[in-house]
């Protein structure tokens, strides 16, 4: 894998003020392929997926050192305006987070309006598609002027994912998009990812192995700011090289 | 006595303390407005509201000039403060760190707190001494400053409520700062916001002491800016303290009106918030 990769990580390092979050971290991300990140809790797995499209910036005294390259250029640099990169690397998170007091259908089109589309029909389509991608067409599309708060947890995260895939970014990020979930809404978004895997590159952070096992095709295993291990899930779930994943693979350790 | 009877005692006697303490806070509010129903809706008539003073000894005459002048003073007091105070509690809660908002929250603070005199002296230094004369300018100017640190306070408890990782969902989709802020932070909770406002206006009609040397009072219908203006609390003042009967009987019809207007604002800004959802989608089956 070299002339495909789409996210290429160089000597990554986080600092939350003197505490040394990610250290060194080199990776490459495979185009239109689901990459997994594990380890146990603190070991920098969330800090590492929020800066590959800088929303770490968010915490005052966070910093980071090293390049990231999408597209020939290092995001990292002052030069690149995060609003910009974000348009181009999408992000769900932990919780879903439908925005309050908007409909189902604003909630997925607010991306595209803010950037100044108008175009009803347009904006209505992309919503279909865009609902569709994410599984949720069938659920909501007699209610699309209902509040995106008023649906369940399961399906208000689909929606998110909507609304990130509304954006069109080449590459999703995704913090354990699952773990405030119950194992069937969680089913139905893990299906919903090996589909997304077609069109997007998918970066995700979970707790669960056996979901990073089931639907990644490549997974790192982070532990303390260190990246242990990188390669081909099936590799590291049969075959690790480090003793220390394969402690946490089996339980010993984390 | 057993620990079962003990605890079971315990416990009965915590609730009652409870509901006693409820009712003491219940009962000055409901023995205000109930005497001030009884007094005040048997001396309202029409003439009331439509009204004007009459010469004393005549009997009758409305306050119709007082009720325009308190709209018109809280009018002024809203225009000047609300937006100042809605943008300065937007800057706390999403800019506010550092020297210069821990300054404006202190300030803010300690303006919450200085007697509502003391604002009407502020004011009439400020306005009345240089203009040499009374004015509802001056008036609206000494509302304004007890609206807007009321205005300001509510806005930043509000939107601090509001998650982080909502901001955070917002920045990701690639959307400037003051987009996620107006668009999604603020546009979000309006409700809530337009509550505060809301409970910050009904405040500043109820208050007396400054507009007794900023306002002034009048007996006459005006909406010149410049000129002393007359409003219901003032009026109540002069009617209350008046030896005339008939002036007496108004004053109680004015605090009638005046508790009727500030309760009403109260509720229909609680009403407001119920109801944020509800709007959004009436709005949206209309379309």
């Amino acid at each position: 894998m070299s002339s495909d990769i789409i996210l290429q990580v160089n000597n990554l390092n986080v600092w939350y003020e003197d505490f040394h979050a990610v250290k060194g971290i080199t990776v490459g991300y495979p185009e239109k392929s689901i990459s997994a990140i594990i380890g146990p809790s603190g070991c920098g797995k969330s800090t590492f997926l929020r800066c590959l499209n800088r929303i770490y910036e968010e915490v005052p005294g966070a910093k980071a050192t090293g390049e990231i390259i999408l597209e020939g250029k290092n995001i990292l640099d002052k030069s690149v305006d995060p609003v910009e990169l974000r348009r181009r690397i999408g992000m769900v998170f932990q919780k879903p987070n439908p925005f309050p007091a908007m409909s189902i259908l604003d909630n997925v089109t607010i991306g595209l309006r803010l950037q100044g589309i108008k175009d009803k029909s347009y904006l209505m389509n992309i919503a279909e598609q865009c609902l569709r991608k994410a599984a949720l067409w069938d659920e909501v599309k007699d209610k699309l002027h209902k509040l995106g708060t008023s649906l369940s947890g399961g399906q208000q995260q689909r929606l998110c994912i909507a609304r990130a895939l509304a954006v069109n970014p080449p590459v999703l990020l995704m913090d354990e998009p699952t773990s405030a979930l119950d194992p069937i809404a969680s089913a139905k978004i893990e299906d919903l990812m090996s589909e997304l895997k077609k069109e997007f590159t998918v970066i995700v952070v979970t707790h669960n192995m056996q979901q990073a096992a089931r639907i990644a095709d490549y997974t790192s295993f982070f532990v303390l700011g260190d990246l242990i291990e990188h390669g081909l899930s099936s590799d590291i779930f049969t075959n690790p090289k480090q003793q220390k994943t394969e402690d946490y693979i089996t339980g010993r350790f984390g | 006595m057993t620990y079962l009877h003990w605890r079971k005692f315990k416990n009965i006697a915590f609730h009652a303390s409870l509901y006693l303490a409820a009712i003491i806070v219940l009962l000055p509010l409901f023995l205000i407005v109930s005497y001030v129903f009884k007094m005040g809706a048997s001396s309202l008539n029409l003439d009331f509201f439509l009204a004007f003073p009459k010469p004393v000894g005549e009997v009758g005459g409305g306050m119709r000039h007082a009720i325009t002048g308190t709209l018109y003073l809280v009018a002024i007091a809203s225009i000047i403060s609300i937006p100042t105070g809605l943008l300065c509690g937007i800057y706390l809660s999403e800019f506010g760190k550092g020297k210069v908002a821990n300054l404006l929250k202190f300030s803010i603070d300690m303006l919450t707190g200085v007697p509502s005199i003391i604002i009407g002296i502020f004011a009439y230094i400020l306005i009345v001494v240089p203009l040499k004369g009374f004015s509802a300018m001056a008036g609206g100017v000494a509302l304004s400053i007890i609206i807007l640190p009321i205005v300001c306070r509510s806005t930043e408890e509000i939107l601090k409520l509001i998650p982080q990782h909502i901001r955070e969902a917002g920045l990701a989709l690639g959307l400037p700062r003051w987009r996620v802020i107006l668009n999604i932070v603020v546009k979000g909770n309006l409700s809530s916001l337009i509550t505060g406002v809301m409970l910050a206006i009904s405040r500043a009609a109820g208050e007396t002491a400054p507009l007794l040397f900023t306002s002034f009072g009048n007996m006459y219908l005006s909406y010149r800016i410049d000129e002393p203006m007359a409003s219901l609390p003032v009026q109540i003042y002069n009617y209350a303290i008046s030896p005339f009967d008939d002036w007496r009987r108004q004053a109680w019809a004015g605090a009638f009106v005046l508790i009727t207007i500030v309760l009403g604002i109260n509720l229909l800004s609680r009403l407001l918030v119920k109801i944020g959802g509800l709007r959004h989608l009436i709005r949206r089956g209309i379309k």
